[in-house]
């Protein structure tokens, strides 16, 4: 008897880890689309605490600002780095610009040199600034990405009690998978908000590479928000724990603040 | 006493008391407390001595009094525990009286690097006042347009520019108008290069002329600018990004950091010849400007600079006062190649004298060229980088390979060597003598 009924929940997918009926569920397109609808605020101020840990535990930590704001469609990000004193007033800015086709422009302040250097944004694929995120993971935050991958929706998953689509992508050719460096990714996008709350990558041998986890969801000032994103790369064993507060999407931020000038003379 | 006085008290105590904490509260958020200990060892190959053991001490307090404006102050202690590069107590006679550090014995000075006050006028107009450093350019290594604060040559270029720029009292300004960014700077800080005497480690012979064998020489005190206002220097920069390019033009107006030595052949009263040296710091136009933009995987940048009517020693014989005059193109371009942690940059340095003249230890085109190859390891815990500079017109430079490793999230450890090579009498071969090897560490708090 029992033999049968697990034999009856499997014909109907509910012990799968990932239940399936392509009926159901959205195209992976759409999801993609749904999370570039979320309402992310016309701008937001928050800090960002980096906790960077190797394989064999050393733990180095850094404390940024991290600001955001919409210039119509297009995205300015600027983070500025107080802690550790070694890095502090380093700077980071980036225009996303809303045509795919056109690649960001990005500078690095850095303090030691004084001087603001241009970085390509070609290299999307990237390691941004010692982390285990790219520079593509951290302008897309918990968007996924409309133009890089080919999806398929593969069924629903509950994650801390919440409904996820699951949905596997893989780069629309080989161009684009060398630039990001993944073969295949994984996703599972929370049904309810359309955010991202898991990701796995796998690099271009198809082994598996990192291991993203976004959680500590909350609503801030009406708009819901993530505060943690955790990262483990398998292949280096290193961790990046990205930890948000002071999250403030309500004061707006000056445009001046998006500028070349404010990267060298700090906030 | 009654009760409700008894409460008033309570009352007002506890009135006090918040007030105190909300008080400590906001002082805590706009004040930044910050300090860099640093330290470097460096062995020389040539005299097998320490060439120097230095620490650095550098506290930075930061005080935001709102939210459009700070104080910032950033101070220095240093040594030189073997005394070696600037032995004893240096005269910084280029350097102005308000500009000046304080020696406490041969080897240690106290230095106030930076003290201004920032401000954002109602969104339009940002001022820094104060003492500063205002950095133009997008060349490393070498230097174009990053002129606007002088030098210390304590360690001929191998310093790290941070801390081998004298920061000058100045004012800068700056503000916008549509997409084009202004800035102005005013310098009346009359601090000049400070180069290094004669029996100085990095004293660069190559810069003066001997006189002929058998003549002696004579130095007079250094004609140095001093008047506050007519004397200063002002520098205008105009900057745009369009289309993917970075822009700027710059104009300066300013004194050369590096005194003309003017030449005169004189007798003494037993009529014994000798060449009188007279040290003259004098002013210059420059117009230049700069550009970058991103070409795929690589970032192309450049600089251009024009200087009008500079002085140069010459080897001519005819030359008045051992002096010519011309004017001086500059330029260089670059091109930074970054792909995942490894990045090649490689730069091409152009001078060329515009008139016809003799100019001591220069031809008239002058090329450097500077290849830097550096890859970040194990999430930007390691870095390996080699910086290359060569002359091609007398075949000397140096090349500094160097390696640096986080021990953790305050602290860092450096292990580097320069080896200098080419003729002895040229700008980097005259210090083949000096190649070392280097031993640093960084902590910060």
């Amino acid at each position: 008897m029992k033999n049968y009924l697990i034999i009856g929940l499997l014909a109907f997918g509910m012990l799968s880890p990932t239940t399936s009926n392509s009926q159901a569920v959205p195209s992976g397109k759409s999801i993609a689309d749904k999370t570039y609808a979320k309402d992310d605020g016309v701008s937001v101020s928050r800090k960002l605490t980096m906790e960077l840990k190797d394989k064999r535990g050393k733990i180095r930590i850094r404390e940024t600002t991290a600001m955001r704001k919409y210039f119509d469609q297009e995205k300015r990000l600027a983070i500025f780095y107080l802690t550790p004193t070694s890095v502090k007033g380093t700077a980071f800015l980036t225009f996303d610009y809303p045509d795919a086709s056109i690649d960001d422009d990005q500078w690095l302040y850095m303090p030691a040199l004084r001087k603001t250097r241009r970085i390509s944004a070609a290299n999307r694929g990237d390691y941004f600034l010692g982390t285990d995120l790219t520079y593509e993971d951290i302008k897309l935050e918990t968007r996924i990405s409309r133009e890089d991958y080919n999806y398929k929706t593969i069924g629903t998953e509950v994650i801390d009690g919440n409904k996820t689509y699951v949905l596997e992508g893989t780069p629309k050719n080989d161009k684009i998978a060398k630039e990001l460096g993944y073969s295949k990714v994984k996703y599972w996008v929370d049904a309810a908000v359309w955010m991202l709350r898991k990701a796995n990558s796998w690099d271009s041998a198809g082994n598996h590479l990192k291991t993203v986890i976004i959680s500590d969801f909350k609503k801030v000032q009406g708009i819901w928000t993530y505060h943690q994103i955790e990262v483990n790369n398998h292949k280096t064993k290193h961790q990046t724990i990205f930890r948000f507060s002071d999250i403030d999407y309500k004061t707006p931020l000056d445009d001046a603040i998006f500028t070349k000038e404010t990267l060298v003379n700090g906030l | 006493m009654s009760f409700k006085n008894q409460m008033l008290i309570v009352l007002i105590l506890a009135f006090t008391g918040l007030n105190a904490q909300e008080k400590k509260k906001i002082f805590k958020n706009s004040f930044k407390a910050s300090l860099v200990v640093a330290s470097d060892i460096s062995y020389e190959f040539n005299s097998k001595n320490l060439q120097k053991s230095e620490i650095f001490i550098k506290p930075e307090f930061t005080y935001k009094i709102n939210k459009n404006s700070k104080v910032v102050l950033k101070g220095q202690l240093y040594t030189e525990l073997s005394d070696n590069l600037e032995t004893g107590r240096p005269k910084e006679e280029t350097v102005s009286s308000f500009s000046e550090r304080l020696f406490i014995g041969d080897k240690t000075s106290l230095e106030l690097r930076e003290f201004y006050y920032y401000t954002n006028i109602r969104k339009k107009l940002r001022l820094t006042i104060g003492k500063q450093q205002i950095v133009w350019g997008e060349t490393d290594g070498l230097k174009l347009l990053d002129i606007v604060n002088p030098q210390n040559f304590r360690e001929f270029i191998l310093d790290d520019f941070e801390d081998s720029r004298i920061p000058l009292w100045s004012l800068k300004a700056e503000f916008d108008m549509k997409n084009i960014g202004v800035q102005f700077v005013w310098i009346p800080d009359n601090t000049y290069h400070i180069t290094q005497d004669f029996d100085a480690p990095f004293f660069t012979k190559s810069l003066f002329q001997s006189p002929p064998e058998g003549i002696s020489t004579r130095f007079n005190k250094t004609i140095k600018p001093k008047r506050f206002i007519a004397d200063s220097d002002i520098g205008l920069k105009i900057s745009t990004f369009t289309k993917g390019w970075d822009l700027s033009l710059n104009y300066f107006f300013y004194y050369d950091d590096l005194p003309i030595f003017y030449n005169d052949l004189q007798f003494s009263e037993t009529g014994e010849p000798f060449v009188s040296i007279s040290p003259k710091f004098e002013r210059q136009h420059l117009i230049g400007g700069t550009f970058n933009k991103v070409f795929g995987s690589s970032t192309f940048r450049g600089e251009i600079a024009y200087v009008f009517d500079q002085n140069f020693s010459s080897t001519n014989p005819k030359a008045i006062r051992g002096i010519e005059t011309s004017n001086v193109y500059k330029s260089a371009i670059g091109i930074d190649y970054i792909k995942g942690e490894n990045i090649i940059s490689v730069q091409l340095f152009s001078d060329i004298i515009t008139d016809n003249i003799s100019a001591y230890n220069l031809h008239k085109f002058e090329t450097n060229s500077s290849l830097k190859i550096s890859r970040e390891m194990m999430n930007d815990n390691f870095k390996a980088e080699a910086l290359w500079v060569h002359n091609a017109n007398h075949g000397d430079g140096y090349v500094r390979p160097q390696l640096s490793y986080w021990l953790n999230s305050s602290s860092q450890l450096f292990l580097g060597s320069t080896v200098f090579y080419g003729d002895k009498n040229k700008l980097f071969g005259q210090f083949k003598d000096r190649s070392r090897i280097s031993l640093g560490m960084r902590w910060g708090i």
